[in-house]
């Protein structure tokens, strides 16, 4: 194998591919990443045994085919620091088992392991296909991610749960994610042929290299297939193959309150800013703060016998019976993030009761917060 | 095979199997006798750690020949006069002792009262009576036992190794021998004096004190905490070990509950917990509590050995020994206690290895800095001087007055009688835990509501055990309910934890609520948040500090309970005696 390829597109194909591999391994091909050339392409394959990515590149045409493994973070540190507009030459040395890599004056040889060990995960069939625009999935993925459960023993939240639904009679695919404290949904319109697909759980993992992958996709689209246990999503020469997670997601539309009718509509940003300043006050790790709901305002406040107290006032469009509630300030600074529109719209029950939040420009998300007592 | 009556003598060998199971049983038991007969001398004697020999002999009522012959009888006592089991005044009361001991071993007893005109002996081997016969001794009682298990071949299998078994029965006489300072006990093994207590005399408290200095060790007694307390017709009174003073096992760790030693279960854990945070992992504190209770409120008859007892209020007593021993511990405060310093002692003496000839090139440089303008202006300071206007050691500030910090971590102090080095990290991370703490303990915790409730399956004992503490964990956070037999529901859990693992926090206090009671594993755990927080809040190694930060951290572990210690259970400072350093340089 003989790979002469221009180092600004060798180093973003091999950073997608360093982030699947993990950094400590215990089979020593997994550390590695494929190079194949073939009819002038490169083609450069990562896997950790649950997601796999498979990226083709052009190369210049005057490589040679064959195929090599060499260590990922090693090549992909190596053709970070070389100068940028470089050309690289990767040759495989079959006899000495070394990889030599070439770039202006500088020459490295790493060793490889053989192609034959590098694991290839089945594909297998994936009966259900359909194509998405990355806006769509980026958007997603972006509103549900922040409340993944990183809580290992339950395996089956630690990750976004993706189906088809129906809501007030519009067919959308819909996106959950859950830590048990706090509730994610969103929605995009359901593409076609997705309305087959049985609802599945995308790891955490897999989320977080696939929301890499969309922000270079720009506005193009996404072929999405799913089986039982896969799923696949291709854009623009790049393939990301992942394990779904093996268990039942929660019956998630209990617990998202129906009945909560005390309405209150507020400044996003005004909010976002005072529970950002208020939950300064409070010290310990769950950073509670508590809104007392009043006609026309919301008082923020947090106490803390340690540190003190503080108190900010905002405006809020609400006109119902006072009430006072506690949250974790992190919780609601991760949800007032996700909005883009002006106004928040949070609906209330009572301090023991889940409450909603979401954006009033934006009727595709909705939050469900879990209150703390304080 | 038909069914039939047992012969007594198996039926008194299958009782014996509950009541005589080691050597340490039988001294058990005679001296249990021998307290209740009044005695004000007991001694006692082993031949081959008393597998060969238990002897007993004591001063006190003695037996007439007809108690004798009853005496040996199963379900014979004088202890119960009126049939009353609720107010036990003795020790024993079960009259199972001595047909048990007469089972299993060749059981003489030898006993005169004070107004009879001779002795009487009796004997029962392997169950067989031979007497009573007249015989000679002062008044009081001698119950000798030998040849133990010959009986029970089976049961002579399972002992120990002699050394194990003497050592189990210094063990029992140590603690009946705590619980009555009044009493002159000695204990003898094939004619080594092991055990001499000297009856004390004088007050309860400062009795108890020597007692504990005769048995525990000098050490224990110089280092232990006077507990005195009382909660609704229940007192706690006693010594405990202040932090600092510990033990390898829990062997130490004596409780008395109405003047009778006991293992119990209950008393063991509220010591664990009032220690949890003072002591390292693995080490014990040294106790000599007593526990005095009404009658009703404590079942004795619980176990034939009487090693465990059982409270009407479990919750109650745990409570309130945790109290009182957290509370004795505050008041103890800052104390590092003799282990800190004993081994710092030994690690400040002069080695001999040390030349005090200069080496050739030590020389050349100390001339070197004698030179006119040599170097760079002096040393750099290994220790940062300060300035002279320090404050004055007084007796009011027993960390002293803070003179120097060394490599940037030791705070050097100079109290009135001698110096102290003060670790600032270990230190200031006890400070910042116990202010946490106490922040705590003053408001409810903050519970984040669950979206999901969850449902955790535990046993139906469990459950219920978990569902009755529901109001304890609910006030750290945590709300439970029941859900059904054999499940709880979980609705809050403690904002700190975070997302917290529901299923093994539910089961390890479902654990720790069955074996003991008492919410506190979860306590635990958040102490264990406030003690991370604490560790990254706190004054690092390596911060230069100044005089008045250091005066005011001294000051500061003076005001605050179990500063001694930091969260670990590491020493927080070594105090050493003018009078110590004075014996490093050989000036006494």
């Amino acid at each position: 194998m003989k790979l002469m390829i221009d180092r600004n597109a060798l180093l973003r194909t091999l950073s997608h591919a360093q982030s699947v591999v993990e950094r400590r391994n215990t089979i020593p091909i997994l550390a590695n990443v494929k190079l194949d050339v073939a009819n002038g392409q490169l083609s450069v394959a990562a896997t950790d045994m649950e997601i796999g990515l498979v990226e083709i590149t052009a190369a210049d045409p005057a490589s040679e085919s064959g195929s090599a493994t060499a260590p990922a973070h090693t090549l992909h540190d190596i053709v970070r620091k070389l100068p940028e507009g470089s050309q690289v030459e990767l040759v495989l040395d079959a006899e000495a088992e070394r990889m030599i890599v070439r770039a202006g004056r500088s020459t490295f040889q790493l060793a490889v392991l053989p192609t034959a060990d590098f694991p290839s995960l089945a594909d297998g069939d994936m009966p259900v296909g359909f194509n998405m625009a990355a806006r769509d999935l980026r958007l997603l993925i972006d509103r549900t991610r922040f409340a993944i459960s990183t809580e290992e023993t339950r395996y089956y939240l630690n990750g976004i749960y993706l189906h088809p639904a129906e809501h007030d009679g519009v067919s959308v695919l819909r996106a959950v994610a859950t830590d048990g404290h706090r509730l994610a949904r969103a929605e995009a319109p359901l593409p076609d042929g997705a309305a087959e697909m049985s609802g599945v759980i995308v790891p955490r993992k897999t989320v977080g290299e696939l929301r890499k992958l969309l922000d270079e996709a720009g506005d193009g689209d996404v072929a999405v297939s799913v089986s039982e246990t896969k799923i696949r999503f291709t854009m623009d020469g790049v393939i990301l193959t992942s394990k779904l997670i093996d268990g039942a997601f929660p019956d998630y539309e209990r617990v998202i309150p129906v009945g909560n009718n005390k309405f209150a509509q507020l400044d996003r940003q005004a909010f976002k800013d005072a529970v950002d300043r208020v939950s300064t006050i409070s010290t310990e790790k769950s950073r509670a703060v508590k809104l007392a709901l009043q006609p026309g305002t919301i008082t923020v406040s947090a106490s803390n016998a340690e540190a003190g107290a503080a108190s900010e006032e905002i405006e809020a469009d609400y006109d119902d019976t006072a009430m006072e509630i506690g949250f974790n300030s992190r919780y609601l600074l991760d949800i007032a993030n996700q909005m883009e529109g002006d106004i928040a719209e949070l609906a209330f029950a009572d301090p023991a009761a889940p409450t909603i939040l979401r954006d009033k420009a934006d009727a595709s998300a909705l939050y469900v917060l879990m209150p703390m007592r304080v | 095979m038909s069914i039939r009556r047992l012969p007594s003598g198996l039926v008194n060998r299958i009782a014996a199997g509950e009541v005589v199971e080691r050597p340490a049983a039988v001294v058990k038991e005679l001296v249990e006798n021998a307290l209740d007969a009044g005695a004000g001398r007991i001694d006692v004697t082993l031949a081959d750690g008393g597998r060969a020999m238990v002897r007993v002999a004591d001063d006190g009522r003695g037996m007439t020949a007809d108690d004798l012959t009853l005496a040996i009888e199963r379900h014979a006592t004088s202890k119960l006069p009126d049939d009353d089991l609720v107010h036990i005044a003795s020790l024993g009361f079960r009259g199972e002792a001595l047909p048990s001991i007469g089972a299993v071993a060749r059981l003489t007893l030898t006993s005169r009262t004070a107004d009879a005109d001779s002795a009487w002996r009796i004997q029962v081997a392997g169950g067989d009576v031979s007497g009573p016969e007249p015989a000679s001794r002062a008044a009081g009682t001698t119950a000798e036992a030998t040849d133990l298990f010959f009986a029970t071949p089976a049961r002579l299998k399972f002992l120990r190794a002699p050394k194990a078994e003497l050592q189990a029965c210094l063990d029992v006489l140590r603690r009946l021998a705590l619980a009555r300072a009044d009493v002159a006990f000695t204990l003898a093994d094939d004619g080594r004096t092991l055990l001499s207590a000297l009856p004390v005399a004088g007050g309860l408290i400062d009795a108890r004190v020597e007692r504990a200095a005769q048995v525990i060790g000098r050490d224990f007694a110089r280092h232990a905490m006077t507990i005195q307390a009382e909660r609704e017709g229940v007192t706690l009174s006693g010594h405990a070990s202040a932090p600092g003073y510990d033990r390898a096992n829990g062997l130490a760790q004596n409780c008395f509950v109405n003047g009778r030693p006991v293992r119990d279960p209950v008393l063991l854990a509220a010591c664990r917990a009032a220690y949890a945070d003072i002591l390292p992992r693995g080490r014990f504190p040294a106790t000599a509590l007593f526990l005095d209770i009404p009658a009703e409120e404590v079942d004795v008859n619980v176990h034939p050995a009487k090693t465990e007892v059982r409270f009407r209020d479990a919750g109650l007593i745990r409570g309130f020994v945790i109290s009182s021993l957290k509370h004795a511990l505050g008041r103890a405060g800052f104390q590092t206690g003799p282990a800190a310093s004993g081994a710092a002692l030994g690690a400040w003496r002069p080695e001999a290895r040390f030349d005090p000839r200069p080496s050739g090139a030590a020389v050349g440089r100390a001339y070197a800095f004698q030179e006119p303008g040599a170097g760079f202006g002096g040393l750099p300071p290994s220790a940062r001087p300060e300035p002279p206007a320090a404050a004055e050691p007084s007796p009011e500030h027993p960390l002293g007055a803070a003179r120097a910090q060394l490599h940037a971590n030791y705070i050097v102090a100079q109290t009135a009688t001698g110096i102290v080095l003060v670790d600032q990290h270990a230190a200031h991370e006890r400070l910042v835990y116990e202010r946490l703490k106490a922040a705590r303990a003053r408001g409810e915790v903050p519970s984040q509501m669950l979206l999901i409730p969850e449902v955790v399956e535990i046993d139906a004992s469990a459950a219920a055990a978990l569902v009755a503490e529901a109001p304890a964990l609910r006030a750290l956070g945590l709300t439970v309910e029941a859900f059904g037999p054999g499940a709880v529901l979980v609705r809050e859990t403690p904002a700190a934890l975070g997302e917290a693992d529901v299923q093994a926090l539910i089961r390890d206090l479902a654990d720790e609520v069955q074996a003991s009671g008492g919410a506190e594993p979860l306590s635990e755990r958040l102490d264990a948040v406030a003690a991370t927080i604490a560790c990254h809040g706190s004054v690092r190694s390596g911060r230069r500090l100044t005089q008045p930060e250091m005066d005011a951290l001294l000051r500061e572990m003076e005001a605050t309970p179990n500063s001694g210690r930091c969260n670990h259970g590491r020493p927080t400072y070594i105090e050493l005696d003018i009078a110590d350093i004075e014996r490093l340089f050989h000036r006494r």
